[in-house]
């Protein structure tokens, strides 16, 4: 075994306990740790990410001593690693873009416990992407949850607490069903390796045994995993979860911890309940359905929002339906359009929810839409990255948003029965999409007279004033433009990684 | 499918029907610490149903004191570590829940969510 | 290598996106750097054109979509005139975007345009015609929201949600024939996999009508033309200019690509989607030139005879006949040089007396002749009347009509044409007329009453003659001596379109 086979469960262990040490420094030190913590972890995913890729398949990493179907393991292929190394970078993107909103809108006595938060959330999202055992990952679904709930709350106003116990209700509500569909799966096949069941499911569906207990825990982890990442119609809590938490926050929630959740169900999927199974189920069928509607619901709530970042939060609500109608569509072409939106709506929505807060600071902190007015020539920086993540969102060739529309469509066309429906759920939201992000663009960028700016009080903001922010913004717009310019490599690494997950 | 299965398997029945206490409680329950009493509930339904899983009737515990290896003599130890692991982390889930119900409280001097929301809306905040 | 066709692409957009982050700068640099841009960038997009077919694969979307150029006969010719007429356009708007203001802004897009505009006439496949054609509009949607008002933001919120659901229509159809095809690549004729096109017809015919609709949204065809008449008003002129003269005929190159190139004519020859096509072609022909005569402001009055001159283009073209293809081809040509030279005029009125409506135009001949003269020369190449050019295309038109075995459409056509010709000189005509014999004076007819519209038609009748600058009279000049000079001496023109056909048919 090479040296190199330690690190994701070095990089589990390395985020897990600089938790810890965060706690007893200061801010500013916590800070530095976390920065420093997540260039490592970083680093170290794409060297494993690099070995996959030259060894070209999956590997088993054996924690402890106890052999397949009694211990616990670590299952790396492409995908994973892949997966990892994103996080990872977006996770430090997002840090590093809020630090002047965390410094301004936490009490002093609580920055370091930001750093926790982030540390313990990273974590459990690595163990969710590497873990090849059920019940591991349902602890760190807990995890993801109590320190997603830390994030949001850390910034203490009503809102902000209402939004945490609403959002804890709802995740307590979808893990224990996703505990429960676990004890099922458990009482069926005997095992929590994650290969060990799959061989076990396999049998059973041969045999044509257990069809109904199959099926119902198939149901349940499904809905609980969906619950957890607001697919319509459980995202109450979202909007003000998003909307009032720390800007870092919101764009790590949005970004990253529903799409832990997401990459979790498509391991399930694929490597515990084996896809030809789920595609025979109709539990698929619900899926596609209630992502079709987040997908036209969640827009027309964003149409009617008033207030910039809200909008954005509801955006996010259509694009979580857009995902699980790509894994409703119940084909691996879906999957992976699915899996691509993952990586798109994770770099587009942390770039809006950063540029989004440029944009306020340069209309005097307001998110009024009315305020707005001009704020992209207050703001250049922002206001084109703004432009750049609406873009992206609404579809349009060259940003990210178009390629995965392009391989939803295509998906879609695969399939005989939904490919209609795929297609105008597609143009509909695409144009209610275009309504609202059109409407921002132009709103941000319509001239307002000098004189009425004074009065407001409203002053321009340079790229040197925030130099981290206009960093990490710039590198999301290139990120954006990465994947929507070269996709290629991308959705073939996904494509090999996707054939490595079973 | 039949009715007397019910019958036979009544402790997993049991699991189940708290399990829908439990939960129906944490969905409609307005009281917030009515809602955290569901959630327990529904978590103790899951513990009762993880042990049921690994109990085999007339099989002692897995504690090797008389020196018999064979594994016919002992139940199954695996959920028991489940259900360690799970009470774990129902306690950490709890104690989130009753902090944030605490300070809700302090602020809005009530346990009902819905009228908390309709404060803040009032609030314009 | 033929990388270098993509230069007068990079060039202008690379200098436009240059201007718009420089910190202001004195205006005459200003003039002289996006003049300078301008005219190498036209020159060097001409050079490629010309040199011969060239292809060039940029990069790779995605497997086998590649972002790919090819330089072909219809590529040619629009480039050739996009570059005259957006040269000539620019020159005009060095004096013209003083009294607008914001010209770094301005002239920055209007070369960003520019680029993205060579870049969709170069496209060699769906694909990449379909990204900068998305490009273009949202590039160009800044230009009608210039000056920021109200109307402007509406007109261009309008603009934009007009051209992308007419996008999304034609994405939607090119998912089915990416499906279908053997590759997007333009190809003449047509690149209809023929067993595929037989089992999947219905859906396919579906497909292409959905774009043949939502291109025909930027070429302002029925149902989707009303974001024109919104926001010519309000752009500024040079920009209404090439709005009209270039960027709709965008519309009409991607309705082209798809149907000649992708689909194949024969395909849709004799289906419900031919039929479908020319009645809304009509439809749009008539009913634009009847609200054209019914509006009195200017520039919403040759916005509507757009709507309606687009969509004799559009009716040569679902002829599908090569005598049709010449007329719609020839039409296009002419036409954008004819508008614009109309909107040009239009702008002069505006920023020489401030009048945007007919009414007030009353003995504008007697101020600026040269002017109205350029005007009345555009006018009757619009209306057909020889030896202006528009006659020609005309002519090509309803022979085409009259020809094609389209049943009762092959004499509905001609007649409606002959109608819209009558409308458009009941519209256009009167401006001239008015112009240089203004009759008697409202106020000794009607005496005292009425004394605000006596003062304001005063003003333009006593004023003295005064034309505007060279600058702005030059490009006008030029813009309509070509229509005189293309209708007189058509015959190169046609010559190389007849030989474009030849390949296409």
């Amino acid at each position: 075994m090479q040296f190199v086979q330690n690190f994701p469960f070095m990089t589990i262990i390395l985020s897990l306990f600089s938790g810890p040490l965060s706690s007893i420094l200061d801010g500013k030190k916590a800070k530095r740790v976390n920065l420093a913590v997540m260039s490592v972890i970083t680093v170290m995913s794409c060297a494993v990410l690099v070995f996959v890729l030259n060894s070209g398949s999956s590997y088993v990493y054996t924690m402890g001593h106890f052999p397949a179907p009694w211990g616990n393991e670590i299952r790396v292929g492409i995908l994973e690693a892949f997966m990892a190394v994103f996080f990872c970078v977006i996770m430090f993107l997002c840090v590093v873009g809020g630090v002047y909103e965390r410094e301004r809108e936490l009490e002093d006595t609580k920055q370091n416990l930001y750093y926790v938060m982030v540390n313990l959330l990273l974590s459990s999202l690595l163990t969710l992407i590497y873990t090849n055992d059920l019940f591991t990952a349902y602890v760190f679904v807990e995890i993801n949850t109590i320190s997603a709930c830390g994030l949001i709350m850390i910034r203490q106003n009503g809102r902000t607490l209402e939004a945490a116990t609403r959002y804890m209700i709802m995740s307590l509500m979808g893990s224990g069903l996703l505990l429960l569909g676990i004890c099922f799966l458990y009482d069926l096949t005997g095992h929590l390796l994650m290969s060990n069941i799959r061989e076990q499911v396999q049998l059973l569906h041969q045999s044509g045994t257990y069809n109904i207990p199959l099926l119902v825990s198939l149901a349940l982890i499904s809905v609980g995993l969906a619950i957890k990442s607001a697919l319509f119609p459980f995202h109450a809590w979202l909007p003000d979860a998003y909307g009032y938490s720390t800007l870092s926050s919101a764009a790590i929630l949005s970004s990253l911890v529903s799409k832990g959740y997401i990459f979790l169900l498509a391991k399930i999927f694929f490597r515990v309940i084996g896809f030809n199974i789920v595609r025979d189920s109709k539990v698929v069928n619900v899926l596609f359905v209630f992502g079709v509607a987040g997908m036209i619901m969640g827009s027309i709530n964003a149409i009617r929002e008033n207030n910039i970042r809200r909008m954005i939060a509801y955006s996010s609500v259509a694009q979580i339906g857009y995902i699980y109608m790509g894994f409703g569509l119940g084909t691996t072409a879906g999957v992976l359009a699915s899996l691509y939106h993952v990586l798109s709506h994770a770099a587009t929505k942390s770039l809006l929810f950063v540029a989004a807060s440029g944009i306020t600071d340069a209309s005097g902190d307001n998110t009024e839409f009315l305020e707005l007015t001009g704020a992209g020539y207050r703001n250049k920086l922002a206001g084109v990255a703004f432009t750049v993540g609406s873009l992206s969102m609404v579809g349009v060739p060259m940003f990210s948003g178009f390629i995965s529309k392009l391989l939803f469509a295509q998906a879609g066309m695969e399939s005989l029965h939904k490919m209609l429906p795929t297609l105008i759920a597609l143009a509909i939201s695409t144009i209610l999409n275009a309504v609202y992000f059109m409407k921002t663009v132009i709103r941000i960028y319509t001239p307002v007279p000098q004189k009425l700016l004074q009065k407001k009080g409203f002053r321009s903001v340079s790229v040197k004033e925030q130099p981290y922010k206009s960093a990490a913004l710039v590198f999301f717009i290139i990120l954006n433009m990465l994947l929507g310019l070269s996709s290629e490599p991308v959705i073939r690494l996904l494509r090999s990684g996707l054939a490595m997950f079973s | 499918m039949n009715i007397a299965n019910l019958f036979t398997n009544y402790e997993e029945a049991i699991a189940m029907i708290l399990f829908g206490i439990g939960f129906s409680n944490l969905l409609l329950q307005r009281n917030l610490i009515k809602k955290i009493i569901g959630l327990n509930i529904m978590d103790t339904a899951m513990y009762l149903f993880l042990a049921l899983k690994g109990y085999i009737d007339g099989h002692k515990a897995p504690i090797v004191t008389d020196g018999i290896q064979s594994v016919d003599a002992y139940i199954n130890p695996i959920p028991s570590g489940l259900v360690l692991t799970g009470i774990v982390v129902s306690v950490s889930v709890t104690a989130l829940m009753l902090s944030l119900t605490i300070r809700l409280y302090r602020r809005y001097h009530t346990l009902d969510l819905d009228e908390i929301s309709t404060r803040l809306k009032k609030e314009g905040l | 290598m033929n990388g270098w066709i993509l230069l007068p692409v990079f060039l202008p957009v690379i200098a436009g996106i240059f201007l718009l982050l420089m910190s202001q700068c004195e205006r005459r640099r200003l003039h002289q750097a996006a003049g300078a841009v301008l005219v190498i960038s036209a020159v060097l997009a001409v050079a490629a054109a010309w040199t011969g077919d060239k292809s060039v694969t940029l990069f790779y979307l995605m497997k086998d979509i590649p972002v790919y150029f090819h330089i072909d006969g219809i590529s040619r010719l629009y480039v050739t005139f996009t570059s005259i007429v957006w040269v000539c356009v620019g020159i005009y708007a060095f004096v013209y975007m003083e009294h607008e203001g914001g010209e770094k802004r301005f002239f920055g897009l209007y070369l960003i345009v520019y680029g993205v505009i060579v870049a969709l006439d170069f496209a060699g496949n769906l694909v990449t015609m379909y990204i900068f054609y998305e490009l273009m509009t949202l590039t160009s949607a800044p230009l009608v929201l210039h000056n920021g008002s109200r109307e402007a933001v509406m007109a261009a919120l309008k603009y934009l949600f007009y051209s992308l659901c007419g996008a999304y229509m034609g994405l939607f159809g090119i998912y089915f024939l990416y499906q279908n095809c053997d590759t997007l690549a333009f190809t003449p004729g047509g690149t209809l996999n023929p067993v595929l096109a037989q089992d999947h017809r219905t859906i396919l015919l579906i497909a292409v009508f959905a774009m043949l609709a939502g291109f025909g949204a930027k070429a302002g065809m029925l149902p989707l033309h009303s974001w024109l008449p919104a926001a010519h008003p309000v752009a500024p002129s040079p920009a209404s200019a090439v709005f009209s003269g270039i960027v709709v005929k965008a519309g009409v190159l991607a309705a082209i690509r798809t149907v000649y190139y992708v689909v194949g004519p024969d395909f849709i020859r004799g289906t419900w989607v031919q039929t479908a096509w020319m009645v809304l072609a009509l439809v749009t022909v008539f009913m634009g030139s009847m609200l054209a005569y019914r509006e009195p402001v200017f520039k919403k009055r040759l916005a509507y005879s757009t709507v309606s001159q687009i969509s004799y283009i559009l009716f040569g073209l679902s002829l599908l006949t090569p005598m049709g293809i010449t007329g719609a081809l020839l039409h296009t040509v002419f036409h954008a040089f004819i508008k614009s030279a109309l909107f040009l005029t239009a702008g002069v009125f505006i920023f020489e007396c401030g009048k945007t409506r007919v009414s007030e135009l009353t003995g504008i001949g007697k101020r600026m002749p040269k002017t109205v003269w350029c005007y009345t020369f555009a006018s009757l190449a619009l209306i057909g009347i020889p030896p202006a050019c528009g006659f020609v295309s005309k002519w090509y038109l309803a022979e085409g009509a009259l020809n094609a075995d389209v049943g009762v459409f092959g004499w509905l056509g001609p007649v409606v044409l002959l109608l819209s010709a009558l409308l458009t000189a009941g519209y256009l005509l009167p401006v001239t007329m008015k112009g240089f014999f203004p009759g008697k004076r409202d106020g000794e007819k009607t005496s005292a009453g009425n004394s605000e519209m006596k003062s304001s038609a005063v003003d333009i009748r006593d004023a003295q003659k005064k034309e505007p600058s060279m600058m702005m009279l030059i490009p006008l000049g030029i813009l309509a001596s070509l229509t005189i000079i293309l209708g007189v001496l058509p015959n190169p023109l046609i010559d190389y379109i007849s030989q474009l056909i030849s390949g296409l048919m």
